[in-house]
């Protein structure tokens, strides 16, 4: 087995006196699809903007290729820029155009000349299918295009790991497909991605890795087949029930 | 020369016109010029305070770094306090005569009109500053942070570009307060628009006309600046449509073709 890009020990996370993040550990290797699911509640994109360092975790570690990102000595700009985010939100800027929202992390951050800026921003955008509007703003756009920009945005930056925070739950049932669709070729490429979602059929097809999550904690976590046929926990039985029958 | 002086009212207008229409221009030349200038220092320096006092502190940042951005955001709530919290005719004189007194500086008179209404507007705009960095929301520091960016280049590309639009009508605000409080600066002896009306109004008696014209010419100079302030904003706002790019060269046949704004998403 390679080594693991992303490894998470004993994370725990607290707001004041609430403990929302309880002794997770888990661990991503390159290409994997490690998605995580559960209830409401259960913590699952409080982790995710853990691993992400836009929360600050309590206590535990979280290791990037062998060095502790949660160090303060280490410098999160660098670990951001290879390790992208795609929010639920969507999260484009609005005082740019798409051309505008894939280029600026590679001029400001990686420091590429506008020219590379410019094919690459176009090449990840015909990828997602979206290379037609770059002149559009975000406000012109629908939900499922601009989530198909901040897709491209993400990827514009080349990451080695991409983490999804339910990116289609904000969005009706048609551009939850084109969403999805922009999802599993990203897979079929192999690129490396932590998705937290409540589309089950997908988290079921694409991953190599499920966690099931409840109050916090990690209640089950293995391979599709085991989480979605044989769980070993009546919780993760009963939270993914109503899924199976339906 | 008095005895020439005519009877009615709109007579003496023109007289006045005719004879120191060249001074109201120049006071208000130089009532434009404090205020325009003003403005602009006022909001160099209120986004630079409204930037420092939205740096977030956290947890993980190292103790001096955290006493420093606490010293200095104190001192500059201080300064907003301080300059919002008097009137700035009292803050003129107390610069002006105060710096020859205490620090033996001999400030001229242009020097102190420029800054006083520089750091005034400076004081106002920080505050007004602050709301608009407060008013963008959330998401796009984060979107800005997760690819990446440090606080300075999130705050330059992504958020002071919002809030500057946001914040378009609070400058127009100062600019119009501006031009319109420079009167104040009388009192030490500027000659801007108010004082070369008083002035023209002394010579003959004739306060009504002359503060007539004083009323005309600061109405349009205000107007004026509304009306293009308000420009300035549509221009921000950009087309509300946009071109579809052609971006496969076999297809091209007519190159780019315009595409109507449609409400929702039905591509």
């Amino acid at each position: 087995m390679s080594e693991a890009i992303i490894q998470v020990n004993h994370l725990g996370k607290e707001f004041g006196s609430h403990s929302v993040l309880r002794d997770i550990d888990f661990s991503v290797y390159p290409q994997d699809v490690t998605s995580i699911i559960g209830p409401s509640g259960s913590g699952k994109s409080t982790l995710l903007r853990c691993i992400n360092m836009l929360e600050i975790p309590s206590t535990g570690a979280i290791l990037y290729h062998g060095t502790d990102i949660t160090d303060r000595r280490v410098k999160v700009e660098a670990y951001r820029a290879k390790v992208g985010m795609v929010f639920q939100n969507f999260n484009l800027f609005n005082n740019k155009t798409v051309l505008g929202n894939c280029m600026a992390g590679q001029t400001r951050v990686l420091k590429k000349s506008r020219e590379e800026a410019h094919r690459k921003a176009i090449f990840y955008l015909e990828k997602v299918g979206m290379a037609e509007y770059i002149n559009a703003k975000p406000r012109q756009l629908s939900g499922g295009q601009k989530q198909r920009v901040a897709i491209a945005r993400a990827l514009a930056m080349e990451p080695e790991v991409l983490l999804f925070d339910e990116p289609t739950s904000a969005l009706d049932p048609q551009m939850v497909g084109e969403v999805l669709q922009v999802m599993r070729q990203l897979v079929k490429e192999g690129l490396t991605m932590i998705i937290v979602t409540h589309e089950m059929a997908f988290a079921r097809d694409v991953s190599k890795h499920v966690i099931f999550m409840t109050d916090g904690v990690i209640e089950e976590q293995g391979t599709p087949q085991t989480i979605f046929e044989n769980p070993a926990s009546d919780r993760t039985r009963e939270f993914l029930g109503r899924f199976r029958n339906a | 020369m008095t005895s020439s002086i005519p009877a009615d009212f709109f007579g003496r207008i023109l007289y006045l016109l005719e004879r120191y229409g060249m001074s109201f221009l120049r006071g208000a030349g130089v009532t434009m010029a404090i205020a325009l200038v003003g403005t602009l220092i006022g909001c160099v320096i209120g986004f630079a305070v409204g930037v420092v006092q939205t740096i977030p502190v956290s947890k993980r940042d190292r103790l001096p770094r955290r006493i420093l951005l606490k010293t200095v955001k104190v001192i500059l709530s201080a300064y907003v306090e301080i300059f919002r919290g008097t009137p700035m005719m009292v803050q003129a004189m107390f610069i002006y005569y105060g710096s020859q007194t205490l620090f033996k500086i001999n400030m001229s008179m242009w020097f102190a009109a420029y800054f006083i209404v520089s750091i005034n507007t400076g004081a106002y705009m920080a505050e007004t500053v602050r709301g608009g960095i407060l008013s963008i929301d959330p998401g796009q520091t984060e979107g800005a942070k997760a690819i990446g960016m440090t606080h300075f280049q999130t705050m330059t590309s992504v958020i002071l570009p919002q809030a500057l639009r946001n914040i378009m009508p609070q400058i127009g605000n100062n600019l119009i307060i501006n031009i319109k409080d420079t009167c104040v600066l009388s009192i030490i002896g500027t000659v801007e628009l108010f004082f070369a009306a008083k002035g023209v109004a002394g010579t003959f008696y004739t306060y009504f006309e002359a503060f007539t014209i004083a009323m005309v010419i600061y109405f349009i100079m205000t107007f004026t600046c509304s009306r293009i302030l308000r420009w300035a904003e549509h221009r921000m706002d950009g087309p509300d449509n946009y071109d579809l790019a052609n971006l496969d060269t076999l297809t091209q046949t007519s190159g780019m073709y315009p595409f109507k704004k449609r409400r929702t998403g039905d591509e």
